[in-house]
Formats: structure tokens, C-alpha cells, sequence
């Protein structure tokens, strides 16, 4: 049985000028430990499908499952991890804001402090637990984030374009260690790009998304690519045209 | 620590150059009795820390303000923090604060003395009222600005409301609250003064008054640099407290 599962999903907002449909008839079914990219232009809906998988925001349409219990507001079990950095507590050091969930969950302080400096090594910054996170490059906050998440043992990983505001060498160096760290906390995980290639050198899945307004998935490509990945290599390239073919039509569309 | 006797030996720079520009500016520009040099000023005011004159003035006025401050604070907080969190208590509040807000304290003296008489009562009374709107408004502006990516964090991580409320609204608010404190604080030095220049017993305000009447100007003058002084150390202590408290995480505060 799938992990997730996403079924007819559509999200229309309704403001003052008039109605918005963000996402229509969205179905998808995530696999437990599958790393599964969601790729598509701006505007197309991803990250409001991010948003109702990680129950901040209800659906109009449709029914999210996890486990097979409906998903109507965030849990712990679905750890987030944001575009921006806005979302560590900047009065908390880096080992404190690991260590949040622990806390929120009531856990005694030296086995937060202990979960916490395992983690803060999973994301190669053991020995930073004392930063705060001015202190930090934002690639670090992003390595802090996903180190937050992962510390709450949560049963599945969203993550909204977590190094979209990276440059790209920083981009690199994150998504190789992304794949480490997914291989060895062994998570499922929803990733939202719009980058062709971060998809291709992630995912084991990638589902391209028609533009929006009513965002639907308009195809899944399946990515039978070893680890760590050779972007160089043919196959990868293959891959990496297909997806392009699919996205560039939603771009030349407009 | 070479940055701190830096910024000290900028500030006591500052300061002579004040008095000497005072000095100068009195001995040669203005001439008059009415505008005295700054020696006479403290030679003045020697003589009335001498006769425990000055420091009693500046006490009487000075914990007024910190019992005025202490309670439209107290009261200031919890009343911002729920504006802030609650539209329903926000809707039915915001006619008080912007109905008040605009009636400045100074205005208030009058049924101060008739409700409170010109004893401390009065006084505590109107600093409250100076200082409680400031931190109303303040603490709910920041409990506003919490970014909401810190919330649907907490959420993520499963928070409950109350520790969504605990744990992230409240200390993200601090910094606000510092400030506002700060701004309330500059308001109380205008108030008290104003109050104790109408109807009081003590006080640099009294102090200021009685001086007219008799036509002491050094005293007039030991009083205002007394208020310049005290206000220069009030708010020095504030900045150092808000960086304490937020500049460690915040270095623009």
C-alpha cells in the first residue's frame, strides 16, 4: 500500500477578485522511502500541493491519505523543510533548534541535547550546535533545517524548494549531500524544484506539472539511476531531455 | 572590550564637547544673566548634591517613572500579546487604544490631580498611562510580524497552539517589546516633568517651577542637565538590555 496518497486533489482560492484554481485533479501515490520530485514552472501549484500534504492549507477537493488517515492539519509525522530561512528561531542556537520538536514533544534535556548533536553531524556541521543562525551561511540554515526535520523522526519529508536561494556551487554541494543523508535516514521525501537537473539528480520519481491556474501532474518519470549520480553520463542525459521535453512545453505554452 | 572604552571615551568626547560649546556660546555670544556659563551651573550644582538637594529630586521623579513604567508595562504586555494573537479581542480593543492614544498624558494631569490628588497616586497614574499604549501597540505589531513560515514550522513539528503561542509568538515578540519599552520610556521623561511643573511637592519638575519663581537659573539649568543626563543613562541601559536579550541573534537591533 502506498505511504501517501493524493486523490483528485484540487485547491481553488477565493479572495475579492474572484476565484483562483490553483490545483485540479491532482492524483498521486508516494511509495514508502521513494524520493519523490515534484517539478514545474512558477505558478503551477507545487508548493500548494506541498502546503496541503503538510495540512497547512485544506483542500476543496479531493482527499489526502497517510498511512490510509486522512491528512487534515500538520502533525509531526510530516516534517517540513522551507524555501527561505525565515522559518529557524533565530533566538535558539543551531542545537536548540534541532532539538525543537524534542522540546514541543516534551523530551528531557540531555537526550535532546544528544539527538541533536547526531543530527547537527548528519548534515556535516558537528561542532556549530553553539551558532545561532546569523551566524550561519545559508546554506548551513538549509543543512540546519533539514536536520530540525529529520530529528522530529517524522514518517515522511516535505521540502519546498529548500535550495532554490543558493548559489549554485552551495546547490551542488546540498544536493549531493541530500542524497546521503536520505540514503541514510532512510525517509520518503516530496521535493519541490523548478530545476530540471536538481530533479534528475535526486529523485527517484519526478512528476512534471502543467502550468497553472489548475496545476495537475501531467506526467511521472521514473529515474532508474544508481547513486550518486553522474551528470555527465548518458543516461542521465536521456533522462534529463525527456523531463526537458515535458517542461518546455508548459514554457513555451505561456 | 578595546571597542567599549572606545565608544566610552566618544561618549565623555561628546559631552565636553557640549559643555564647551555651552560655555562658549554664553561667555561670548549670548552675554546675558539669563543664559548662564556652564561653571556656574555646576559649581551650583556641587553645592546641592552637597546638601542631598539634587539627588532627593532626581530620585522623587526618577521612581515615579520607574513605578509609572513598571506598571503600564506590566499591564501593557499581556494586552498587546492578545490583541495581537486574537482578531476578535483586537476588533473590540482597537477603539480603546486609538481612542486613548491620542489623548496624551500631558492632557490627562488635570482629572489625574481631581481623581488622585498631587501626591505619587497621580503621578504613577499618568506614567502608566503615558507608557501602556506604547507597549499595547508595540508588542501586538510584533506579534503580527512573526514570520509565518516560524508557526507552520512549529506546527510541522507539532506544536500545540499554546506552544505555537509559548514557544515562537513570545520570544519573536521581544525585541518589539524592548523597543517599545524604550519609546515609552522617552515619553515618561516628557510627562513627569510636565506633571511635577503643575501640581507636585518634589521632583526635577517642581524643581524647575520653584526656579522660575525665585529667577534661580542655575538651578534651572542643574535641573534640565540633570533630566539630559538621567534620560542619556535610561535609554544606554535600555540598548544595552535589547542587545542582551535580541542582538545576540538579531545584530541589527
Amino acid at each position: 500500500m502506498a505511504l501517501v496518497s493524493l486523490e483528485v486533489v484540487g485547491k481553488t482560492y477565493r479572495g475579492r477578485s474572484g476565484a483562483y484554481e490553483a490545483v485540479r485533479d491532482f492524483s498521486l501515490e508516494l511509495a514508502e522511502g521513494e524520493f519523490f520530485c515534484l517539478l514545474g514552472t512558477s505558478g503551477c501549484g507545487k508548493t500548494t500541493v506541498l502546503n496541503m500534504l503538510a495540512g497547512f492549507e485544506a483542500p476543496t477537493a479531493g482527499r489526502i491519505t497517510l498511512d490510509g488517515r486522512p491528512v487534515s492539519k500538520p502533525a509531526a509525522e510530516r516534517g517540513v523543510v522551507f524555501q527561505g530561512t525565515d522559518s529557524l528561531y533565530d533566538w535558539l542556537n543551531a542545537r536548540d533548534n534541532i532539538a525543537f520538536g524534542l522540546r514541543l514533544a516534551g523530551v528531557g534535556r540531555a537526550e535532546r541535547r544528544a539527538v541533536a548533536e547526531r543530527f547537527l553531524a548528519l548534515v556535516g556541521l558537528a561542532g556549530a550546535g553553539d551558532k545561532h543562525p546569523a551566524e550561519l551561511s545559508g546554506g548551513m540554515k538549509q543543512r540546519i533545517q533539514i536536520a530540525r526535520a529529520l530529528a522530529n523522526n517524522p514518517r515522511m519529508l516535505l521540502m519546498d524548494e529548500p535550495f532554490g536561494a543558493l548559489d549554485a556551487m552551495t546547490r551542488n554541494i546540498l544536493q549531493a549531500e541530500l542524497t546521503r543523508i536520505w540514503q541514510e535516514a532512510r525517509k520518503t521525501v516530496l521535493f519541490i524544484t523548478h530545476d530540471i537537473e536538481e530533479a534528475c539528480a535526486l529523485a527517484t520519481r519526478i512528476g512534471v506539472m502543467k502550468r497553472g491556474p489548475g496545476g495537475t501532474l501531467k506526467t511521472v518519470v521514473p529515474v532508474d539511476l544508481p547513486f550518486p549520480r553522474d551528470r555527465t553520463s548518458d543516461a542521465f542525459m536521456a533522462i534529463f531531455r525527456h523531463v526537458h521535453a515535458a517542461i518546455r512545453e508548459e514554457i513555451v505554452a505561456v | 572590550m578595546r571597542e567599549r572604552v572606545k565608544i566610552v571615551a566618544g561618549y565623555l568626547a561628546g559631552f565636553a564637547l557640549l559643555f564647551l560649546v555651552w560655555h562658549l556660546a554664553a561667555v561670548f555670544v549670548v552675554k546675558s544673566a539669563l543664559f548662564p556659563s556652564p561653571i556656574p551651573v555646576f559649581v551650583r550644582a556641587q553645592w546641592l548634591i552637597e546638601e542631598n538637594i539634587l539627588q532627593e529630586q532626581v530620585w522623587a521623579s526618577l521612581r515615579r517613572i520607574l513605578q509609572g513604567f513598571a506598571l503600564g508595562t506590566a499591564l501593557g504586555i499581556p494586552i498587546g500579546l492578545a490583541i495581537g494573537s486574537f482578531k476578535p479581542v483586537r476588533v473590540l480593543l482597537e477603539p480603546w487604544t486609538e481612542f486613548f492614544r491620542f489623548i496624551p498624558a500631558v492632557a490627562m494631569i488635570t482629572v489625574a490631580v481631581i481623581w488622585f490628588g498631587i501626591g505619587e497616586e497621580s503621578k504613577i497614574f499618568l506614567i502608566a498611562y503615558t507608557t501602556i499604549f506604547v507597549i499595547i501597540i508595540s508588542t501586538a505589531a510584533g506579534v503580527g510580524a512573526v514570520e509565518r513560515n516560524k508557526i507552520r514550522a512549529a506546527q510541522a513539528l507539532g506544536a500545540s497552539r499554546f506552544q505555537v503561542f509559548a514557544l515562537v509568538a513570545l520570544p519573536a515578540t521581544v525585541p518589539f517589546i524592548l523597543t517599545g519599552m524604550r519609546l515609552a520610556m522617552a515619553n515618561s521623561f516628557v510627562t513627569i516633568v510636565a506633571a511635577e511643573l503643575i501640581a507636585s511637592n518634589d521632583g526635577l519638575g517642581k524643581m524647575l517651577w520653584d526656579a522660575r519663581l525665585f529667577m534661580e537659573i542655575n538651578d534651572i539649568f542643574v535641573a534640565l542637565v540633570a533630566l539630559g543626563l538621567l534620560g542619556f543613562a535610561t535609554d544606554r541601559c535600555f540598548r544595552l538590555a535589547i542587545r542582551a536579550f535580541a542582538g545576540r541573534y538579531n545584530p541589527t537591533m
